[in-house]
């Protein structure tokens, strides 16, 4: 997701209404090292949260309320869409998602965690481990932020 | 065990594709979009976008609150 092409115009595209800007170089990147280590912390007491608790229920809802008011109220500078992307070069990406979920749904359908496990059961063992689960859950956060900025 | 070899292995090359795609699509000289430009082409309409986040969202709740 390239940064460098955010729109500094104004308007609904590239228009950070309340973005708040530090004016140095320095600056910007302490601001970055703060957020950033408040999303990794923030990651690693949510990995530390039960299955099927209202804490895990809450530790995933909360950066997607955050993230709903920050979309509304004080939306970031969005980097600017594609006007129109090649026919085949989208159905290209359509396909893969749709085999993806096929897939899946056939798995899912079969219901033989043993013989046909969906994508879930296989990665659910992976993230297990409380650091790859913290991991996943700040690239969940960081694939939030640059959907917002979408 | 035979089919769940292949249904991992099913899973693995839809996965390589995408990451195949992403690789394309940032050459300098392609008609692949990368992921984020496509996704920013479905979300220019506000149903898009708001599906799309929806489905960020339901993404962590199916894998980290569950």
């Amino acid at each position: 997701m390239a940064a460098n092409d955010v729109s500094p115009s104004p308007g609904r595209l590239g228009h950070a209404t309340g973005a708040f800007r530090l004016p140095t170089r320095g600056g910007r990147l302490a601001r970055k090292l703060v957020i950033g280590t408040g999303l990794a912390v923030y990651s690693w007491v949510a990995a530390s949260a039960a299955p099927f608790s209202r804490a895990a229920l809450l530790f995933v809802l909360l950066p997607g309320a955050v993230l709903a008011a920050i979309a509304i109220w004080r939306p970031p500078a969005r980097i600017r869409p594609p006007d129109r992307l090649d026919v085949a070069g989208f159905s290209y990406w359509a396909i893969c998602v749709a085999a993806l979920f096929e897939w899946e749904a056939s798995a899912f359908k079969d219901n033989a965690r043993t013989w046909h496990p969906s994508l879930t059961d296989l990665i659910n063992p992976l993230i297990t481990p409380h650091p790859l689960k913290s991991a996943a859950i700040l690239l969940w956060l960081l694939a939030g932020w640059a959907l917002v900025r979408r | 065990m035979a089919t769940r070899v292949i249904t991992i292995i099913g899973f693995a090359c839809v996965i390589t594709a995408l990451f195949a795609l992403e690789i394309i699509g940032r050459r300098r000289t392609t008609r692949v979009p990368t992921l984020g430009e496509w996704l920013g082409y479905l979300m220019r309409a506000r149903a898009g976008r708001a599906g799309i986040l929806l489905g960020w969202l339901w993404l962590g709740w199916h894998y980290f609150a569950r």
